[in-house]
């Protein structure tokens, strides 16, 4: 990297949203991207979640704006723009349910993600072909680096759908990239290999967000935490700063986990 | 999906709320929500025209008792709907049994209009009950999805239009009555069987409409409707609640059917010719709650009568309200769900 | 051509067969991929059936069949196509209540446009003088001719339909039906699928209502009915709605046997035939709905095999 500035960023302004007058998101200002990988900490309820939707505008905002800024490229309005067109300016999210289209093999999935849009016209027979041959490889390494013996098959464990839906994310080589719990539920291994991919994602200049409950996670990899409580970003520092912050401690770490 | 008032988003955060008079605020102060606020106003203005103006004292007058049993059954449909989040095509047979039910026991033992209505009615509410439970509480019972549910339906739908007709034959049936009485309104003349209709309407949507907002069992309905798990942990027995459900929406729609075929002639398709309005008057007006479905059928009867009479084709006039209704659903409409978020 | 082995009565029901497959394979795309479940499959249909008609009929065209019948077609082909595109465009983002209002909805609009504009579609009474494109001298070879030529683009249809499943378009399709959310945030626009997908099945569902209108030779009020939905609906439903050969074996247990091998070879009372058949042919099919989606809503040929599928595709990966 030569410099934090030539980093995609996100900036959130005034942004607000609340479901049947309940006050979720509540954000004033808040610039994500700013440092390669950046966590976001909150207890239950604190709106990590809904912020990330409203990131990526799959639910409508109450108001304010957000602003994805890439180097060397104009700033494109967000809060303006379909969810289905964020893939293509590099957003992408993982989600925290575990999600999958039912039938689809992985193969499938992993097609899906990478197929650009002329080749999905109804009349473009032969394509499918045509983009395995220009994707192969991408795929393969994907499915390889997260142990996927028999692509031609249904993901069926939970396990297996949670990393299908990273390996769609990664696949999508996004610019910033949003992990909405990403490991919960994965093996020891497959953890760490979500870890050491983010890393890698980050070092070529990703900018990754991650929500997570694995708090080790957090600590591990990210290079700022942001702490929100009820719908407000309280705090953003380094991790070690966080860890050591008695309202952190008191509200959601606990006491004893410091 | 089911449409959320105020009422009922209120009832999902907790079903025990209630509030009390003294915090009401606004219109609501004196007991009138702006919905009643708005159709007090309508209704001036609709008297103001129908004293004024020929042409309005028809339209509003004809459209508004002519086209009564199509509020009937829009609000039967919609209490259904907002309840089980089921739009059930086969609720167009519940209309046609009610008015077969009817021409039946005229027919068979001469008994007149008013006395037929009633028993006409109840049957139509049983028989619904029975479809729910012999059908879609069964296939509820069995997972199937929303989507299915819908062309379960539909083909349920299908089924009884024809399979009616083994059982009350072929040809159109006809009531055996005496002409109606007509009675002079605004200086135009109604039937009173047409009268009776818009009475109905009347006392059927209020009695019902207070009776889900007023009681405690409307209180578990309204509970029922947003959050089923929820409300079954705090005591409301939803078997119960979602049969009477079942029983009131088939009573409106065996009226509706009555009153329908009293109009003209009693065949197996009476029910479907007049679903496609109103599941757009449920639709639509379900946007504004239960209310706006009475709100809204009754501005589609007079808008029915207007059109038709302007241009001499009923047929025009369900051609406009079609295109309109399918226009306001497409920009006020039904975004997708919640669940579908990523 | 000798054709007397053959009843004329079994040309229409052979005819109506391979209609309602077209038809069934056409709304296999929609429901069993897409999830797109159309109620007015009669409106697509009707509007080719119509728009053929009147083209035919109301303009004065410089050149003779056969070229008069392929432009009629296409017209009827482009004017369903686009019906389609606003059809889908009106339901893009309503949910299945929306989906089955709308598509019902202009189902409806179609039945009352044809009816009020006499001018043109000679309303209630209907219209009279449409014919094959070419001339045999025999009607019976005519009509032989055209279930022939209909079957060929029946198995167009279903090449299609079998292709659809092999492209990244079908995988869009079904990506899209199974999880719209899932596939927007991919990239995906879920609506321009939809709009492309339904700009194609109803462009060939009215191809099938002008090759209908031919056969028939006329433009009848009647024949714009519910039934039509309903069989494609119930065939499928009865093979199983996400697999190709899931229309044509519903249709074979269903349209078939009513059409053909009731009405010719089962020794029913006279009399039936006019009334108590087709009756009872509308409640079996609705109660097939009925059962197959509580009991197998699969149908009987079951799921969608995706795997197996795969791996004859990318077997070698």
């Amino acid at each position: 990297m030569t410099g934090e500035d030539l980093r995609p960023q996100i900036l959130v302004r005034d942004v607000s949203k609340s479901f049947s007058g309940r006050v979720v998101v509540d954000v004033d200002e808040l610039v994500l991207g700013d440092v390669p990988v950046e966590g976001l900490l909150g207890p239950n309820g604190a709106g990590k979640t809904t912020l990330m939707r409203l990131i990526m505008h799959s639910i409508p905002l109450d108001g304010g704006t957000v602003t994805l800024s890439r180097p060397g490229q104009r700033d494109v309005l967000l809060s303006a723009t379909r969810t289905s067109q964020m893939a293509g300016l590099g957003v992408v999210k993982s989600t925290q349910v575990i999600t999958d289209f039912e039938h689809l093999t992985i193969l499938d999935s992993a097609l899906l993600a990478v197929t650009e849009a002329r080749y999905e016209r109804p009349f473009a027979a032969a394509a499918d072909r045509t983009v395995r041959k220009r994707h192969e490889e991408e795929i393969r390494h994907w499915l390889d680096y997260f142990g996927f013996d028999d692509p031609l098959a249904v993901a069926l464990s939970g396990g297996d759908k949670k990393l299908l839906d990273i390996v769609r994310c990664l696949l999508l080589e996004p610019a910033v990239l949003l992990l909405d719990e990403p490991t919960a539920g994965l093996s020891e291994d497959h953890t760490e290999r979500v870890k050491a991919a983010v890393r890698q994602l980050a070092s070529r200049g990703t900018s990754v967000v991650i929500v997570e409950h694995d708090l080790d996670v957090i600590w591990d990899l990210c290079d700022e935490v942001i702490f929100m409580a009820e719908g407000k970003v309280l705090l953003k520092d380094k991790p070690a700063t966080i860890r050591a912050n008695p309202t952190v401690v008191e509200s959601y770490l606990g006491a004893g986990s410091a | 999906m089911s449409f959320v008032t105020s009422q009922t988003s209120e009832a999902s955060t907790n079903p025990e709320t209630v509030v009390p008079p003294g915090e009401r605020k606004g219109w609501s102060k004196f007991g009138l929500s702006p919905g009643w606020a708005i159709s007090v106003v309508v209704g001036v203005v609709v008297v103001v025209l129908a004293t004024l103006f020929d042409f309005w004292a028809t339209t509003f007058v004809v459209g508004a008792t002519e086209n009564a049993p199509l509020v009937l059954a829009a609000f039967g449909f919609a209490l259904l709907y907002r309840l089980t989040g089921l739009l059930n095509v086969a609720y167009a047979e519940t209309i046609t049994l009610g008015a077969y039910f009817a021409v039946w026991m005229n027919n068979s033992w001469g008994l007149g209009f008013y006395v037929v209505l009633l028993p006409a009615g109840l049957l139509a509410g049983v028989l619904s009950v029975v479809t729910y439970l012999v059908i879609f509480r069964f296939a509820k019972g069995r997972r199937v999805g929303n989507l299915e549910m819908i062309v379960i339906s539909f083909g349920l739908s299908i089924f009884l239009q024809h399979a009616l007709q083994f059982v009350f034959g072929y040809r159109r049936r006809a009531f055996d009555i005496p002409p109606p009485n007509t009675i002079e309104v605004f200086g135009v003349g109604v039937s009173s069987f047409r009268l009776l209709a818009l009475a109905s309407v009347a006392a059927l949507t209020t009695i019902v409409y207070q009776f889900i907002q007023r009681t405690s069992f409307g209180l578990q309905i309204r509970a029922l409707a947003s959050n089923e798990g929820l409300a079954q942990a705090s005591g409301v027995r939803p078997l119960r609640v979602t049969i009477l459900i079942w029983f009131v929406a088939g009573l409106c729609g065996g009226l509706a059917g009555v009153f329908y075929g009293a109009g003209a002639s009693v065949e197996s398709f009476l029910g479907i010719d007049e679903l496609l309005l109103i599941l757009l008057v449920v639709l639509v007006g379900g946007i504004w709650g239960l209310l706006g479905v009475v709100v809204v059928g009754m501005a589609t009867g007079v808008a029915l009568t207007g059109i038709t009479l302007e241009y001499g084709n009923s047929l025009y006039a369900e051609l406009v309200l079609v295109v309109a209704f399918l226009g306001v659903l497409k920009f006020r409409g039904r975004r997708l769900t919640d669940g579908s978020k990523v | 051509m000798n054709l007397d082995w053959l009843d004329a009565f079994l040309i229409f029901g052979a005819f109506k067969v391979v209609e309602i497959m077209g038809l069934g394979l056409l709304v296999h795309l929609q429901l069993g991929l897409t999830r797109v479940a159309n109620f007015g499959v009669v409106g697509f249909w009707g509007v080719g059936l119509y728009a053929f008609g009147v083209a035919h009929l109301k303009i004065d065209w410089p050149f003779g069949d056969p070229y008069q019948f392929l432009v009629c077609a296409a017209i009827a082909t482009i004017v369903a196509a686009a019906a389609g595109l606003v059809v889908g465009w009106l339901i893009s983002d309503l949910d299945d209540d929306g989906t089955l209002v709308g598509t019902l909805g202009f189902a409806t609009i179609v039945v009352i446009l044809a009816t009020t504009q006499q001018g043109l579609t000679g309303g209630a009474l209907g219209l009279g003088g449409l014919g094959f494109p070419y001339d045999f001298s025999r009607v019976k070879t005519h009509e032989f001719t055209w279930l022939l030529i209909t079957a060929a683009v029946v198995a167009l249809i279903f090449a299609y339909a079998w292709r659809v499943h092999r492209t990244p378009h079908g995988r869009l399709l079904i990506a899209v039906g199974a999880n719209e959310a899932l596939a927007r945030s991919l990239g995906k626009s879920a609506t321009a699928a939809r709009l492309r997908m339904m700009m194609v099945t109803s462009g060939a569902m009215g191809l099938l209502g002008a090759m209908h209108g031919v056969m028939v030779r006329s433009l009848e009020i009647n024949s714009l009915d519910v039934s039509v939905t309903l069989a494609a609906l119930a065939a499928l439903i009865l093979g199983g709605t996400a697999r190709v050969f899931g229309a044509v074996v519903g249709v074979l247990l269903t349209v078939a046997l009513f059409d053909i091998v009731i009405q010719f070879y089962l020794p029913i009372p006279d009399g039936w035939n006019t009334q108590a058949l087709p009756v009872a042919r509308e409640a079996v099919f609705g109660a097939a709905i009925v059962l197959m989606l509580i009991f197998r809503p699969q149908g009987l040929l079951g799921q969608m095999r995706r795997p197996a599928l795969m791996r004859r595709l990318h077997g070698d990966w």
